[in-house]
């Protein structure tokens, strides 16, 4: 099987993105606003100024972290459509050691915060593949169900144990992190901050896992061909219960950066949607760990500049998850865009390094 | 192959059909909202009448806006809008996490600015929070547009409604329901007499009761306005009944479980319920909602709460009278109106609080009940009657 070049991948990828935002234009033009005034908005708060080049790296650390989890997994084989409770727990965890725990200075408590909410995320995310290798119950399944119990759940502690006990705070929410647990601004007047070198340093260390180590290739192993990995001598339910823990990690330190980086605290309201998107993040970077960078700069700025765009458009601000579900839509099918713009000679069969990838449809399978 | 770009094509417009009928709602709302300042276009029709027009008792469209107005402006509405006559107010709104239409407060504190525009002549626009960390940006897009007057939707946008004013300090903030502990000069929160509004639900339940006994299932009393509520409830009730037997429960879990007990309200509801009560008053978040359910499951009548519960709880309309409504449309528009009369100060301004409309129930109760409901609601606002609620 021929593989397609890097360039032509790239290609492609960029071409399904801005399909989509001519679709998202087309569809701003039918229900009577304007593309023009509303991309321009869309651009301006997104990288037209200094102030909106940071509000789309604050964006895009989240984006970035959970699409390396949810990549992760895509490379091991597994699916995990559990972000999004992996990142509240996370979020929360983080919170609770970043409020609670008294007299540890910076950076010794920020870094304590940061590993307490990576390691609810890998609980929680081990928990399915613990699961899956265990009683084969399918980890879509089991990792949706668990968003239902880690969403639900850290509401219910928010609005309870660890709702912040002023009487004049009457919402869920936690109290402050001390200023001991926060991770400090880049640049004075600009919310971006450390947790985006962070994430970078961990899209290249997801890079070196999976392309550089033994286990990485293990993981790869076992995504690509359990029955191969098994006679290899690859431990299959500790490589998916491990593959499954990592990406957990990863999406857990998504929620903790929010909090401790950004808002200081967690609300139910905060979060919601960065585990589903951050499913549309991996594919648009091919599940490769330097690819997700691209892709959730891109959804990074799609979301900080669809404020502006709201703003001096009234152009409602879903139009932004429509652009986002045409361009997933895109990716997911990416034969529509090699046959439309006429790219790549290769029939229209499965592609090379979709099967390479090994991704949704085999993993219904057990992974015995 | 031309024909396989045909087929392609024609997926890709499938595809961007699919798209467009699954947004359906966003997009088609968009005409509704008032783009780009066209007053003609906004309609009055459903907006400002569902909320500021309830049937019977607190009827704001009727009270000159002089009456509504709040306490720190006495003597403005006489003075025709001086500076709006001059120049454009402009008036933009933040809202909480939450929808512009939720049918709650976003939407009534629109309605409030849409009605200064029909009425100043004052240039709106809104933007809808969709993640807590927008807050201030969202505010600042505002605030660098050189808005006059900018306001932000319930407690939680409250902290960064303080911090922009700081920033911002040309601009005023009206903060919907967001209490100010230390008057900030550009802030104003918009803030509501709890017993007032429990005085009035006390009222229409002792007017309503057959048996002589009313229930209210309220959240904890730890939260002084929740206590407002459940001693105005009592109070009304005695007003219009004297030896009426008032059964009042606050949750006893306190400002953890207080507010998030819809079990323990429906619960309670049913134990008034076997001890005779036969209307209930539900104010306390979810644990009031609990108790509207409760109340339907027995089929007993149910009052709400803070807004017009008929929209935002719509499976107990069957049983649900009426609710005790903070009148945030009303409160919104009078506190833009003095803003640009430049009679406003920082602080917490008090707003009306009312009835909501009687809806599908309205024949239950009987038109002598209204007319006192009326009376009453004329004298609280008039300073005739007083609740007599104090705080120890």
């Amino acid at each position: 099987m021929e593989r397609p070049s890097l360039a032509q991948t790239l290609l492609v990828q960029a071409l399904a993105a801005l399909t989509g935002l001519a679709a998202g234009a087309i569809l701003i033009w039918l229900t009577g606003g304007d593309p023009i005034l509303a991309y321009g908005g869309l651009w301006e708060g997104s990288l037209g100024r200094p102030a909106s080049i940071s509000e789309t790296l604050v964006w895009s650390t989240p984006y970035i972290l959970a699409g390396l989890a949810v990549g992760l997994a895509f490379r091991g084989g597994l699916f995990n459509i559990g972000a999004e409770g992996q990142l509240s727990v996370g979020a929360l965890t983080a919170a609770w050691v970043g409020f609670s725990v008294q007299g540890v200075p910076w950076p010794a408590h920020l870094l304590l915060a940061l590993a307490a909410g990576a390691l609810a995320g890998a609980a929680l995310a081990g928990l399915a593949g613990w699961l899956k290798a265990r009683t084969g119950a399918h980890e879509v399944i089991t990792t949706i169900m668990l968003n239902y119990i880690a969403l639900l759940g850290t509401g219910y502690l928010l609005s309870g144990l660890l709702k912040d006990p002023s009487p004049f705070v009457v919402v869920a929410q936690t109290p402050k992190v001390l200023e001991s647990a926060r991770i400090p601004a880049l640049f004075s007047d600009l919310r971006v901050h450390w947790g985006l070198l962070l994430a970078l340093l961990l899209a290249v260390g997801c890079w070196w896992l999976l392309f550089r180590s033994t286990l990485g290739f293990a993981i790869r192993t076992v995504g690509l061909n359990p029955s191969a990995a098994r006679y290899a001598g690859i431990s299959i339910a500790g490589t998916v219960v491990l593959t499954m823990a990592l990406s957990g990690t990863l999406a857990g330190l998504a929620g903790a950066i929010e909090v401790l980086g950004v808002n200081y605290y967690h609300t139910p309201g905060f979060s919601v949607g960065y585990g589903f998107d951050s499913i549309a993040v991996a594919l648009l970077g091919k599940s490769h760990p330097l690819g997700v960078i691209p892709a959730a700069l891109l959804f990074g700025a799609l979301r900080a500049g669809a404020t502006r765009m709201q703003f001096v458009s009234q152009i409602p601000i879903d139009v932004i998850s429509v652009v986002q579900g045409i361009i997933l839509l895109l990716v997911a099918a990416d034969d529509l865009v090699r046959r439309f713009y006429r790219i790549g000679g290769r029939p229209a069969a499965v592609s090379a390094e979709r099967a390479a990838e090994g991704t949704v449809a085999r993993t219904w399978g057990r992974a015995d | 192959m031309p024909h396989l770009r045909l087929v392609a094509s024609v997926a890709l417009l499938a595809l961007l059909l699919a798209a467009c009928s699954s947004s359906a709602p966003a997009p088609t709302a968009a005409p509704a909202k008032p783009a780009e300042t066209k007053p003609a276009e906004t309609k009055p029709a459903a907006s400002p009448a569902t909320a500021a027009s309830p049937a019977a008792a607190a009827s704001p469209a009727s009270s000159p806006a002089a009456a509504a107005s709040p306490a720190a402006s006495p003597a403005a509405s006489p003075a025709a809008s001086p500076v709006a006559a001059t120049k454009r107010l402009r008036v933009g709104l933040v809202t909480d996490v939450g929808k512009i239409d939720d049918k709650s407060f976003n939407q009534s504190a629109w309605e409030g600015v849409q009605r200064a525009q029909r009425e100043l002549g004052a240039e709106t626009k809104f933007l809808e929070t969709t993640d807590p960390k927008d807050y201030a940006k969202n505010i600042d897009q505002f605030a660098q547009d050189n808005y006059d007057i900018i306001v932000t939707v319930g407690f939680a946008i409250g902290q960064a409604t303080q911090e922009a004013a700081l920033k911002y300090k040309n601009v005023r903030f009206i903060g919907v329901d967001q209490f100010q502990e230390k008057a900030t000069e550009n802030v104003t929160g918009l803030i509501f007499d709890e017993d007032k509004a429990g005085y009035l639900a006390g009222a229409l339940a002792g007017l309503l009761t057959q048996s002589g006994t009313i229930g209210a299932v309220l959240g904890t009393d730890l939260v002084p306005p929740v206590v407002k509520f459940g001693k105005g409830y009592e109070a009304g009730a005695k007003s219009v009944k004297p030896d009426i037997k008032v059964l009042m429960a606050y949750h006893p879990g306190g400002l953890a479980r207080g507010f998030t007990d819809p079990d323990w309200g429906k619960a309670t509801t049913t134990q008034m319920i076997q001890q005779q009560a036969d209307v209930i008053f539900g104010a306390g978040g979810n644990t009031g909602n609990g108790a509207l359910l409760g109340a339907l499951e027995r089929n007993t009548l149910a009052i709400g709460v803070d807004t017009d519960q008929w929209e935002t709880l719509p499976q107990v309309r069957p049983v649900l009278v009426s609710s005790a409504m903070k009148l945030i449309t009303p409160g919104v528009f009078d506190l833009i109106k003095a803003s640009g009369e430049g009679t406003v100060r920082g602080g917490n301004v008090t707003g009306l609080v009312g009835l909501a409309p009687f809806h599908d129930n309205d024949s239950k109760v009987p038109p002598a009940a209204k007319e006192r409901l009326q009376q009453i609601d004329a004298g609280l606002k008039n300073g005739s009657i007083r609740t007599g609620v104090t705080l120890p």
